[in-house]
């Protein structure tokens, strides 16, 4: 990847990843700051795909896979208890 | 060689960024949470897979073993996590704001309530 497309990509999944921020603070309901909250795990995992690809390094992808493990436990329970009152 | 891989790379990083973009509009903009999760576990997760593609083609065995787990586990997590979320919002009776909406289940929408029941 050429250096330009890196630099032009993370600069604007950083603008996408401030949106996502924006959005978590900014909405009325509490199912729609998880699911903000979703969006802006997937643009983490995407954010770290690029670094790894750059530098050449697997261990960004490591991070990423555990970030994505978390996140879908996370919202899992969040969204369980928002719903049911209970987890399980 | 390298040069064509790296015009691929570029290209579907680009294609990643603009489906990505789409997404997060799409959540910003849509009425009602049924279908912003439409919009989040579709096309967000679309620019993932795109990106990871470009890292695949240039990576070495450890990257790219790295890169298909993670889009294998997204893949299966994503969905789940949409109708988990889209289950909560109906169980609190979250209003349905797209026009023309149909809710086909027997019990029917919820009053919105500020406490959760079973």
């Amino acid at each position: 990847m050429t250096d330009v497309v890196f630099f032009v990509a993370v600069g604007w999944m950083t603008l996408l990843f401030s949106a996502g921020v924006v959005l978590v603070i900014r909405r009325d309901s509490a199912v729609d700051r998880i699911q903000a909250l979703d969006v802006l795990s997937l643009i983490l995992v995407a954010l770290l795909v690029l670094f790894a690809d750059s530098q050449e390094s697997s261990y960004y992808l490591d991070v990423a896979l555990i970030v994505s493990l978390l996140s879908f436990v996370a919202i899992i329970a969040a969204a369980r208890y928002f719903g049911r009152g209970r987890i399980f | 060689m390298e040069l064509a891989i790296a015009i691929i790379q570029d290209a579907l990083v680009i294609l990643g960024l603009v489906i990505m973009t789409i997404g997060v509009y799409g959540v910003i903009r849509f009425p009602d949470i049924y279908t912003r999760v439409h919009a989040a576990s579709k096309a967000v997760f679309l620019g993932v897979i795109s990106i990871l593609l470009a890292t695949v083609l240039s990576g070495g065995a450890d990257v790219v073993l790295r890169a298909i787990l993670i889009g294998v586990f997204l893949l299966l997590t994503t969905p789940v996590a949409a109708h988990t979320i889209a289950q909560a919002a109906y169980q609190r009776g979250e209003p349905m704001k797209t026009p023309g909406a149909i809710d086909e289940s027997e019990s029917g929408l919820p009053e919105k309530s500020d406490e959760p029941r079973d």
